[in-house]
Order: structure tokens, then C-alpha cells, then sequence
């Protein structure tokens, strides 16, 4: 096992490496004056500009070599550069933005993986029952409408005609408090600092913020992971030890909690932690729809902006999630499966 | 297993049955669309006819059986040729990453050593980019159009297909009838086409029905991020990308243009719906386990 | 358990059906102004900024010299200068070529420092010496050292003979630096700007809503970093990197608000100036905050929770009578959209322009430098159904470059108007009437993701190819980036342009779109540059600019109104209006056509 961990390690400068190689790579097929719409975004800008005077001045024409050494450079010395869509350094945009959507993976985790299961769980129990039919109509309908329809018709409901979920990450009033010189941001996760500094009104008012988003990436994902659990269920309820012990006159509700479903876990445990990736990741769509400022909206911006040094930094910061979420999967995978807990 | 016995079974299930129809539904759609929906010229077929210039959809009228979408695009059109355009992506996407992925995987699994080392690390690197945001730099670099949303999808899609294929293969590698081949000498094409991928496609085949649906959501969440299918092309996934700023309706009410969004997202939804219960279906009859 | 949850889910989803979103009788959040825009801001340096985004912000927090009287642009008001300089006052000289402003004392920074007229003296110069490339600030230099003179760069090439400002000696920076100093001089609480030769706009250069005329604190400037004064500093100073702009995130003005909060993207914070000179706002608190998605902003509005949000002309109809909605309309904009044809279309490389040949396959290089062929296009356009139908009826339809209200619209000048007769008489006479032989084939292309271009496109394709068979035009949507490239390297047949003005004068469009020298004359290439200069346009221009005689002036950009649709330079399409979409409970709205976005000063939240 720490071996293991270990070589992890190892191969994640390569890792990077290749990461930083294939971003670069894409983004120097383009010449100069198409890398130069990164600095200007709107037709309108386009007036007067002296576009030549640009490229050299942001070293655009520079061989790819130059370019991408110029940057390794920077990294090297922890500074990767300027992301001309944010207005702000690489890192400090990255990081000014991770709390948001970290609170908001947080959050969501729980409710969108403990549901998924629970519902996946039931459909298998409930096999070929109209319940199953019900569960599996729903999450393919979960799982065929692009997120943005799901995004609006939330934001429409809980919003718009109920007013109790607004979009954004904080109301006016509350954004004043955390401004405030008393308040203090220890971890830049709103609820949180909320709690730590006894503000209810902040920690009520960004709960109410987080829940739409929450509602919807619940949507999109309890289809997919009961799907996972649901299939694993089925197969380990086939299994004969759940036969032989339904055949020993065991509750059947005892069957399916202490015996199959910790089974059946261990399929979902593999994919959870993708899953939490394509949850930050996939937070794209749904952080531009409730205009909720964090790492997601940042990619896709700095990605339609062809901002290089943007796109290389959420790549990189990425990598790094992934490996360190594969490492914790990894681990809960030896606490789950009892044939590697005993090795 | 005979393909024969297959497909009776997959007949016999009510579930894919359904599915079966649903999507022979949309091949003759596909197949018949020229008549469907008579293109203005065969060369621009796949460009969606305007019905005037207005930016405002307009509900089903005559002659626009299921009204036209913000720009004036004529929705039936779109939802017709758009069917060629979903299978179209789904087969060759799917088809193109699964077949790399199954070649890396395999190639992988079967020599091990240094040349596992080095596909799988090239695994990790593509798959360290979120996946829509890859998706969207490389389509952004190509510029937009069908094709090139095509080659990112195939190009970012393929590494859970040969992380699959791989761990597959390693299974089978140690089983006996293979080693036996080994040791009798057989060349390595042989090994790995007549006993591994033989025995380790099943699974693969599975989940490449599942990804056939989700491959016209992808698309349409590209479109949505504005580098998808050119405007005013034939596409799923734009139809509904149109609805976007008109989804919550207006002037008190909330449904006034619901054909925008309940129209298209039909069409996806049964489209994926079909796959995944054939694919549903298929597990089941090809799961030894279960027989 | 289940059928209770199926139960409400109808129920919630019955109730979002057909409950419209209540009208509120109070006013939300009175302390606060909320604006949802969209965009984000490029900087917050008054001289580095040349965007609207970041003009908005620099406008509530930095001050002119003088501002616009309400809804004109054309009659100033005093602002931090006591008088509006003109030559009955005595503050323009009798030449027309110095202005003085008289420096209002008593304002405060809202630091607390004075406003001086040192304060003033060094706004400018400092504006002068970064002179980022790209940016606003060529529009002090034309003015202030004549035409020719765009920047810096130009003025030491003058001076010393060095190209690039960045390679001046300290001796060379002290003659440059004396150059500069000597065309803004400060006499007690008066500054005096010599300019060159007449130039009757500059008033409007320097007035409110030019975030490049804003009056900076010199002493907390350089606090900052930013130009100490000295010639020393020029080299360091000019054209700084955006990041590394001292002013690039820092305000510090005298203007009614003051800075709190700026995170890109996302919200900018002011907090109101209780020491404003003119009387603290209305409100404590402003907010400009982005929202890119309008159904979220839609909802913010009906809500409540904004007060005035930024509604596209085609969704507008959506909150349109709402309760407790208003909305105004028909908003001069002094802004317009055109088909750039290009005369001159590169060949090489090229693959908008098929066999680049008069084949039918394709069209030759110099396909739109044929009078009759740029007439065809002109009258198979058809401009009413386009601004009925795309822009709502919300635009007025081009007479040449310059746009209403301008010295030189007149709207009873002649257009075009969609006549296939005429378009086919023309492609008749075309190339001698090989082009009508041979038909032709070519692509129309536009940036993706804006609509009203891509409908546009597709009008002209549907008329033309309505004419004769042999007529090809295929609509193709490119990323902004292979547009920029395109447009650069002049292989678009044609391209979309637009300009929004830089200060409210017909200069400030005919330059830029009829000039040799101007930006568009580039993408129409030098067969147009020539013509241009023969026909005496580039004359008209120069005599335009340093003429102070209005009739005159009128004259002449009437005369190169007609010039422009007489030889049908480019498909003149249309001047969009804007709109304003607000809470009936604000109150002091009022349009501007120069001022970007809102003055949040001039506003109150009153309930009904």
C-alpha cells in the first residue's frame, strides 16, 4: 500500500508534464493574431488597436519552445501567469474560486451520493416492480436533458415563484458582513466562516445560495449513480451467499443492508471518485446558469477565450485533484472490499 | 452465443423491445428524412430553412408542424435531419474511441511492462483535463462544425473504454486456455484477436450502447457553451441550445414556448432511453453468470 | 410516503405554471442599487481602459472637467471646471486653438485631498506618457500636436528622432518631457491646453463619460507607483503591461462613489462619497454586478433583487408589462453595423473565395472593387424586414457612416431599400456581363454567436441566390479568433463592422470609416485606399476636423454621407437604439447617448 502511494508520487511530475505538453501543443496550432482574440474579447475593442504592436509586446510570434519555456520558467518559481480572462494572476484565480466550488462539491456530495445510492438500492429491491420502472424512467430523463434545462427550471421554481433560492453566492447584505473588518475568512467556504464567527445571517443566506445549484447537479447525478448501484445490486443479489442466506430464513431486510448492499458499494466506490472530479468539473454548466463564481465558470472562459496559461492552470490544479482523489478511492476501496482489507 | 438467439431474446424482453422500436423508429426518420422534410438544395440539406427573420419562436402553425425555434429555424426540420445528425455522431464517436480504447487497452494488458507504463501515464495525461473543458479547447482550435466536435469527443472519450478493456484483459491474460496458447506457441495476433478480444468485448460492446445516447447530450452541452454544431445546423443539441433564453417563458406565462425545449428533449430522451435499455437487455443475455 | 412527494412535486409544479411572479409593493433593499449587467471589466485604470465595462465603473468614481447637460451630447455642463470654456467666455481663444478650464476649488479626492490644478496638469501628461498600445489616449494626441500624431511614439520621433519611447535617454525624456509640458500649462487654479490647430470636438473629447479625461490625484498617484513627474520615469511608465499597472485595481477619484469592491466577472462594490461636493447619492451602496445567463437575470429583475438590468432587444418582449416593470425604448446609440466589402481580397490562402477567379466557382480579388457588384449587394438586402424583425424595430437604417443625431445626418438623404430589379440591372452590368455568364461563389462569413450578423448573411444569400442560379453564397459562422485572423489578413470577401463612438462627432466616424488611413480602409485594401485619396475623401476629412465653422462642417459630412451610398462603399445596414429595462421604483433614469452604462448618481429608489 505505501509503496503504492509512493510511486503515485512519482509519476505525478510526469503526469503534469505530459498535462502542460498537451494544452500547449493545442493551443500553439493557432497563429498569433488568432492567440491575440484572447486580449481582445468583443469586435467593439477591435477600433484602433495597432494588432502587431500586440503580438510582440505579449511575445505571441515567439517560436512554441520560447513560449512554453517562458511559462515553465514561471511555474517553476510558483508564478503561472497571468490569465488575461480573469484579470487576475492564474493562481490567485484558481484559488480565489476553489472555496466556491469546493463549498458547493461539498455539499452536494452527500445529498447526490447517499440519494443516488438509496434510489438505486430501491430499484433493485423493487426489480422489474412498477417502482423500478418509475425510478429508471426518471433518471433517464435525468440523464437526457442537457443540464442547463434543469439549471433554468430550478432557478424558474425555488426563485422565481417560491423566492427562496437565489442565484449568485451571496445576497448584498450578507456580502457586507464577510467584507466587514470583524469578520474573519478563515477557509473562503462561506458557510463555514459563518459558523466560526457566529453570523447566522451568513451562514443562512449562503446556504439558501447553494441549494439550487445543489438541486440541480443532484438531478443530473442520482440517475447515473443509481444506474451504477442499481446494476451492482441486481448482480450481487444473484450472488449464492444472498441466496443461501435468504434460504437460511434470514429478514430479508437484513439480507439486503448488512450482506448486498455493502457489496454492491464497492463498484460505486470505484467510480465515486471520477465521479467527484466530473462533479467539480461539471459544475461548468450549472456555475454559469445560477452565476455562481467558481472554478468551473473560470474554465470554460478561460477555455472559449483561449487562454492559455488560464486553462493550463485549472489542467494542472486538476491533475493534481485527481490524483489525490484516486488515493483516497483507493483507500476506502481497502476498507470496503474485505478480500484487500485482509491482504 | 448465436447472434440469433440475441436478438430473439432482445425481442422477447418488453424493455428492449421497446427500445428496439423506438430507435428503428428513428432509422427510418434517418433513412427517410429527404422526404420527411424536402431540402431546399441536397447540397445544404443539413442547414435548417428559416421561415422569416424573426428572433422570437413562433408556435406550431401550418407548415411548421411543431412551430419554429428563436431565429425562425423550423423546428420539424431540425428535429428530422437532426436524427441523421445524432446517429451520426453516436456511431462514429462511440465506434472510433471505443475501437482505441480497445486497442490501447489490449495492447496494454498483453505485453505489460514498459509499454503498460507508457499507454496508461498517456491515459492519465488525457484524462487529467476536465472533459469538457478539452473538449471545448479543441473544438475551440478547429474551429466550429460537426466534424470537429467529432474529432474532440473521440479524442477525449476514449481512455474509460481502454481502462476497461485493460482490466479486462488482465483478468483473461492468466485464465488457462490462454496461457496454453501461449505456450503452444501461437503468434501474439492470434492470442489476442482469436481468445482476448473474443472473450473481453462483451462488456465493452455494453457500455458503448449506454455512451450512444449521452453522446447527443454532449454535443448539446458544447453547443450550449458556443462551440458546438455551426448555428442553423441540423442538430439535437442546438434545437434545444435554442430554447436557452426562452425556457422560462414570458408575459405571465410559463409555458408559452414550451415546443422549444419539450420537443427536442423528447427526441434526445427516447434516443438515449432506447439505447440504454437494449443495452440493459444485452448485459443481461450476455452476463454468463446470470444463465 | 411516495405519493405525498409525487403529490407536492405536482403541486410545486402547478403552482410555478400558472402563478405570475408577484408585483412588490415596498422597494427592496432601499440602501442599495443593484445593475445586472453583463461582461466583465478590463481595467480600472482611466487611461488604459477602452471597453464599456470599465469605462461604467471609472465613471462613477473619477470626474471631467465638464459634463453633458442631461440627455445632449452636444451641450456641456461644468463639472470640476466652474465654466464650460467658449470663445464668447473668453476661455477659447479667438484661433480656436487654446482652451482654458477654471478649476472649481473646494473638491476634495475622497482621501481627502484638494483638487488642484497641478491635479489636472498631471491627469493628462500622465495619460499621455503610458499611452498603452491599443488604447484611448490617441485621442489627446490628435488634438494637441495635429493630425498624423497618434501616440507617444510619434511625438519622439519628432522630437529626438527614437521610434520606440521605450528607448529614450534620460536627456531625450527632459525634450520630450518639455514637448508635452508645453501644450498643457497651469496658471493658478487655470489650465490651459493648446492645441495644434482648431479641432472642433475636443470639448466632447474631454467630457463626461471619457474615462480618459478623468482627473486623477496626483499625489496619491504616485503614491501608487504610477508616473512620479519626472522624464526619468517615461521610459518605465509608458505602455505598461495591464497587470502591472499601478492603477490597474485602485481607484481614487472625486466623484460621487468610492470604490469598495471589485472581483472581476462577477460584482464591483461602491460605496457612496459622503463628502461628494456635489451632495452624497441617494443610496449607500451600488453594485454593478454580471450575470451573462438572462433568464438569470430576467428573474433577478422580476424578483426585485436587481433594480436595473441589461435586456437584449429580442428578449425584451419577455418582462415587458410586467407589474413593476419599466421599460424605455428607442434610446439613441451612437453606434453602427455595416458589411465592409473588401476591394482588394487576398488570394492567398484563401478559402472563403472558391477558385478565386471569375469561373463561377468562385470570385477574383478585386470582385467588390466593381461598382455594380457593391449596387447589387446594396439593393438585395432588405433593411426593413431586418430591423422590424431582428432588432424589434428598434434601429434606424444607415445613411453612410455617420449616425443620428450627428453634424451631417440627414434624414432625408438617399438609401437603399431591397429591390431585386435593380440588384439584377446591376449584376447584369457587372464585369461587363460576364459575372451574370458566369454566376459566382463565395462565402459570407461572421464571428459565431452573434445573431443579428449571421441573420444578416442569410438575408443577403436567400435574395441573391433568388436572382439567378449561378449565384452561390454559403453562410459560415467562424471563432472569433479565426475571424480576427481573417479580417487582419484581409481574406473576408466581406466583414462586419461596427463602431461605437469615442466622443459624439461625425469625425469620430467618417475617419475611421472612410479614411485611408482609418481602421476600416484596411479591410477594404488599397484599391479602396487610392480611390479614396483620388476622390478626395481624405481632403474632406482633414478640412472636416480642422474647419470651425459649423455650416461648413455640415457640408462637408453631408457630402461624404452621400459619397458613401452613391458609391455604395460598403452595405450601409443600420444604428441600433438601446433600451433601459428597470423598477418602476427607480427613479432619476435618464438617457444619455455618450455616457456608458448607468450614473447611479443621478438616481433614486422611491416607492410608487
Amino acid at each position: 500500500m505505501i509503496n503504492y502511494i509512493i510511486r503515485r508520487f512519482l509519476i505525478l511530475p510526469f503526469i503534469l508534464f505530459g498535462v502542460t505538453i498537451l494544452v500547449f501543443s493545442m493551443i500553439m496550432m493557432l497563429g498569433p493574431y488568432q492567440r491575440l482574440s484572447t486580449y481582445i474579447n468583443d469586435p467593439a475593442q477591435l477600433k484602433g488597436q495597432d494588432m502587431d504592436k500586440l503580438i510582440s509586446k505579449y511575445g505571441l510570434d515567439d517560436p512554441w519552445y520560447e513560449q512554453y519555456s517562458r511559462w515553465i520558467g514561471g511555474v517553476v518559481h510558483g508564478d503561472f501567469g497571468w490569465s488575461e480572462s480573469a484579470g487576475q494572476p492564474v493562481t490567485e484565480a484558481i484559488f480565489s474560486r476553489f472555496p466556491a466550488t469546493l463549498e458547493l462539491a461539498l455539499f452536494a456530495v452527500i445529498p447526490v451520493v447517499m440519494g443516488g445510492i438509496w434510489l438505486g438500492v430501491l430499484s433493485a429491491v423493487h426489480h422489474n416492480q412498477k417502482f423500478d420502472h418509475i425510478i429508471r424512467i426518471i433518471s433517464t430523463i435525468g440523464w437526457s436533458f442537457p443540464t442547463f434545462v434543469f439549471g433554468l427550471l430550478v432557478l424558474m421554481i425555488f426563485y422565481g415563484v417560491l423566492g427562496w433560492f437565489p442565484p449568485g453566492r451571496l445576497s448584498a447584505d450578507a456580502a457586507a458582513i464577510i467584507r466587514s473588518a470583524e469578520f474573519v475568512r478563515y477557509t473562503g467556504l462561506n458557510v463555514l466562516d459563518g459558523i466560526l464567527n457566529l453570523e447566522i445571517n451568513v451562514v443562512f443566506d449562503a446556504f439558501r445560495h447553494l441549494i439550487g445549484p445543489i438541486v440541480t447537479l443532484a438531478i443530473v447525478w442520482w440517475s447515473y449513480i443509481l444506474r451504477i448501484t442499481r446494476s451492482s445490486m441486481l448482480e450481487t443479489l444473484r450472488k449464492d451467499y444472498i441466496r443461501t442466506a435468504r434460504a437460511k430464513g434470514v429478514a430479508e431486510k437484513f439480507v439486503i443492508n448488512k450482506h448486498a448492499r455493502r457489496n454492491a458499494l464497492i463498484p460505486v466506490v470505484t467510480v465515486a471518485g471520477p465521479m467527484v472530479l466530473g462533479l467539480l468539473g461539471g459544475v461548468v454548466i450549472v456555475e454559469s446558469v445560477f452565476g455562481y463564481r467558481g472554478i468551473g465558470q473560470y474554465a470554460a472562459q478561460a477555455a472559449q477565450q483561449l487562454d492559455y496559461s488560464g486553462i493550463l492552470g485549472v489542467a494542472m490544479y486538476f491533475s493534481f485533484l485527481l490524483i489525490l482523489i484516486n488515493l483516497i478511492v483507493d483507500v476506502s476501496y481497502a476498507v470496503i472490499d474485505p478480500r484487500i482489507r485482509l491482504e | 452465443m448465436e447472434w440469433k438467439e440475441i436478438l430473439t431474446r432482445l425481442i422477447k424482453n418488453k424493455l428492449s423491445l421497446f427500445g428496439l422500436i423506438i430507435i428503428l423508429f428513428f432509422v427510418l426518420v434517418a433513412v427517410f428524412a429527404p422526404y420527411l422534410a424536402p431540402p431546399r438544395s441536397p447540397e445544404d440539406a443539413y442547414e435548417i430553412p428559416r421561415a422569416g427573420w424573426q428572433v422570437e419562436p413562433q408556435p406550431p402553425r401550418e407548415g411548421y408542424l411543431f412551430g419554429t425555434a428563436q431565429g425562425s429555424y423550423d423546428i420539424f426540420y431540425g428535429m428530422v435531419w437532426g436524427t441523421r445528425t445524432a446517429f451520426r455522431i453516436g456511431v462514429i464517436v462511440v465506434g472510433l474511441s471505443s475501437l482505441f480504447g480497445i486497442i490501447i487497452g489490449t495492447l496494454s494488458a498483453y505485453y505489460g511492462g514498459i509499454i503498460d507504463e507508457f499507454f496508461m501515464r498517456i491515459t492519465d495525461v488525457f484524462m487529467s483535463i476536465p472533459f469538457l473543458v478539452a473538449a471545448m479547447v479543441l473544438t475551440t482550435i478547429l474551429g466550429k462544425g460537426l466534424d470537429n466536435v467529432m474529432i474532440a469527443l473521440v479524442t477525449f472519450g476514449w481512455m474509460g473504454t481502454a481502462r476497461l478493456m485493460r482490466s479486462q484483459v488482465l483478468e483473461i491474460k492468466n485464465e488457462e486456455f490462454v496461457q496454453a496458447s501461449i505456450a503452444l506457441g501461437a503468434s501474439d495476433t492470434r492470442i489476442i484477436f482469436k481468445h482476448i478480444i473474443a472473450n473481453c468485448i462483451f462488456p465493452v460492446l455494453i457500455q458503448a450502447f449506454m455512451r450512444m445516447g449521452s453522446m447527443v447530450i454532449t454535443a448539446s452541452a458544447l453547443s450550449f457553451l458556443g462551440v458546438g454544431a455551426p448555428e442553423g445546423y441540423a442538430d439535437w443539441g442546438q434545437m434545444i441550445t435554442f430554447a436557452r433564453d426562452w425556457i422560462l417563458g414570458g408575459q405571465g406565462s410559463a409555458l408559452k414556448y414550451w415546443y422549444t425545449v419539450v420537443i427536442p428533449g423528447t427526441a434526445i430522451m427516447l434516443f438515449s432511453l432506447s439505447w440504454n435499455l437494449i443495452g440493459d437487455a444485452f448485459r443481461d443475455i450476455l452476463d454468463p453468470k446470470l444463465n | 410516503m411516495q405519493k405525498k412527494l409525487v403529490v407536492l412535486l405536482t403541486l410545486v409544479l402547478v403552482f410555478s405554471v400558472f402563478s405570475v411572479v408577484g408585483a412588490q409593493e415596498e422597494v427592496n433593499s432601499p440602501n442599495t442599487f443593484t445593475y445586472v449587467n453583463i461582461g466583465d471589466q478590463s481595467t480600472l485604470d482611466p487611461h488604459f481602459a477602452y471597453d464599456t465595462g470599465s469605462s461604467e465603473v471609472i465613471y462613477q468614481v473619477y470626474e471631467t472637467l465638464i459634463g453633458y447637460d442631461g440627455e445632449s451630447v452636444k451641450n456641456f455642463t461644468p463639472l470640476l471646471s466652474t465654466e464650460v470654456p467658449s470663445q464668447e467666455n473668453g476661455l477659447i481663444s479667438e484661433d480656436g486653438s487654446d482652451y482654458t478650464f477654471l478649476i472649481r476649488e473646494g473638491v476634495e479626492f475622497s482621501n481627502g485631498n484638494s483638487l488642484t490644478a497641478e491635479d489636472v496638469k498631471y491627469s493628462f501628461l500622465r495619460g499621455m506618457i503610458s499611452d498603452r498600445s491599443g488604447g484611448p489616449i490617441w485621442m489627446l494626441y490628435e488634438p494637441l500636436f495635429g493630425a498624423g500624431f497618434a501616440g507617444l511614439s510619434d511625438v519622439t520621433a519628432d522630437v529626438v528622432g527614437v521610434e520606440d519611447p521605450k528607448q529614450l535617454t534620460d536627456e531625450q525624456a527632459e525634450k520630450v518631457l518639455a514637448v508635452l509640458e508645453d501644450k498643457i500649462t497651469v496658471d493658478g487654479n487655470r489650465v490651459t491646453f493648446h492645441l495644434e490647430s482648431p479641432y472642433p470636438p475636443f470639448l466632447n473629447i474631454l467630457a463626461q463619460g471619457a474615462s480618459w479625461g478623468s482627473i486623477l490625484d496626483k499625489e496619491w498617484s504616485i503614491e501608487q507607483g504610477a508616473w512620479d513627474g519626472t522624464a526619468a520615469d517615461i521610459v518605465a511608465s509608458h505602455d505598461p503591461v495591464k497587470e502591472e499597472d499601478p492603477l490597474f485595481d485602485k481607484m481614487m477619484g472625486t466623484g460621487p462613489f468610492v470604490l469598495t469592491e471589485w472581483v472581476n466577472g462577477d460584482h464591483v462594490v461602491f460605496n457612496r462619497n459622503n463628502n461628494y461636493w456635489r451632495g452624497p447619492a441617494n443610496f449607500k451602496t451600488a453594485i454593478i454586478r454580471n450575470v451573462d445567463e438572462w433568464s438569470t437575470r430576467k428573474l433577478m429583475l422580476l424578483r426585485g433583487d436587481a433594480d436595473m438590468i441589461y435586456a437584449p432587444t429580442q428578449y425584451r418582449s419577455q418582462v415587458e408589462g410586467e407589474d413593476g416593470i419599466v421599460v424605455t425604448t428607442g434610446i439613441p446609440a451612437l453606434q453602427n453595423m455595416n458589411m465592409i466589402l473588401n476591394w482588394d481580397i487576398t488570394t492567398e490562402g484563401n478559402s472563403y473565395i472558391g477558385s478565386g477567379k471569375l469561373d463561377g466557382e468562385g470570385i477574383p480579388s478585386d470582385f467588390f472593387a466593381d461598382e455594380d457588384v457593391r449596387k447589387a449587394f446594396s439593393y438585395a438586402f432588405n433593411y426593413e424586414a431586418f430591423i422590424e424583425q431582428v432588432r424589434m424595430g428598434e434601429a434606424i437604417q444607415l445613411r453612410g457612416p455617420i449616425v443620428d443625431p450627428l453634424l451631417g445626418y440627414d434624414e432625408n438623404s438617399k438609401v437603399y431599400s431591397l429591390n431585386l430589379e435593380k440588384a439584377e440591372e446591376h449584376f447584369q452590368k457587372a464585369f461587363d456581363g460576364e459575372l451574370w455568364e458566369t454566376g459566382f461563389t463565395m462565402d459570407l462569413v461572421y464571428n459565431s454567436g452573434n445573431d443579428p450578423r449571421k441573420t444578416a448573411a442569410d438575408m443577403l444569400k436567400s435574395y441573391i441566390e433568388r436572382i439567378n442560379p449561378k449565384f452561390n453564397i454559403n453562410v459560415r459562422g467562424v471563432q472569433w479568433s479565426t475571424y480576427l485572423d481573417a479580417s487582419v489578413r484581409g481574406t473576408l470577401p466581406a466583414s462586419f463592422g461596427g463602431w461605437l463612438a469615442d466622443f459624439p462627432d461625425p469625425h469620430n466616424f467618417v475617419q475611421p470609416f472612410l479614411d485611408s488611413s482609418g481602421y476600416y480602409a484596411n479591410r477594404r485594401g488599397d484599391t479602396y485606399k487610392n480611390w479614396a485619396d483620388e476622390v478626395g475623401i481624405n481632403d474632406l476629412i482633414a478640412e472636416g476636423i480642422s474647419t470651425t465653422d459649423s455650416a461648413r462642417r455640415e457640408e462637408i459630412y453631408k457630402k461624404l454621407q452621400k459619397m458613401s451610398i452613391d458609391n455604395a462603399i460598403d452595405l450601409w445596414i443600420d444604428q441600433p437604439t438601446k433600451s433601459n429595462t428597470r423598477r418602476t421604483w427607480v427613479k432619476g433614469w435618464y438617457p444619455n447617448a455618450v455616457r456608458p452604462g448607468v450614473d447611479f448618481y443621478s438616481m433614486d429608489k422611491v416607492a410608487e
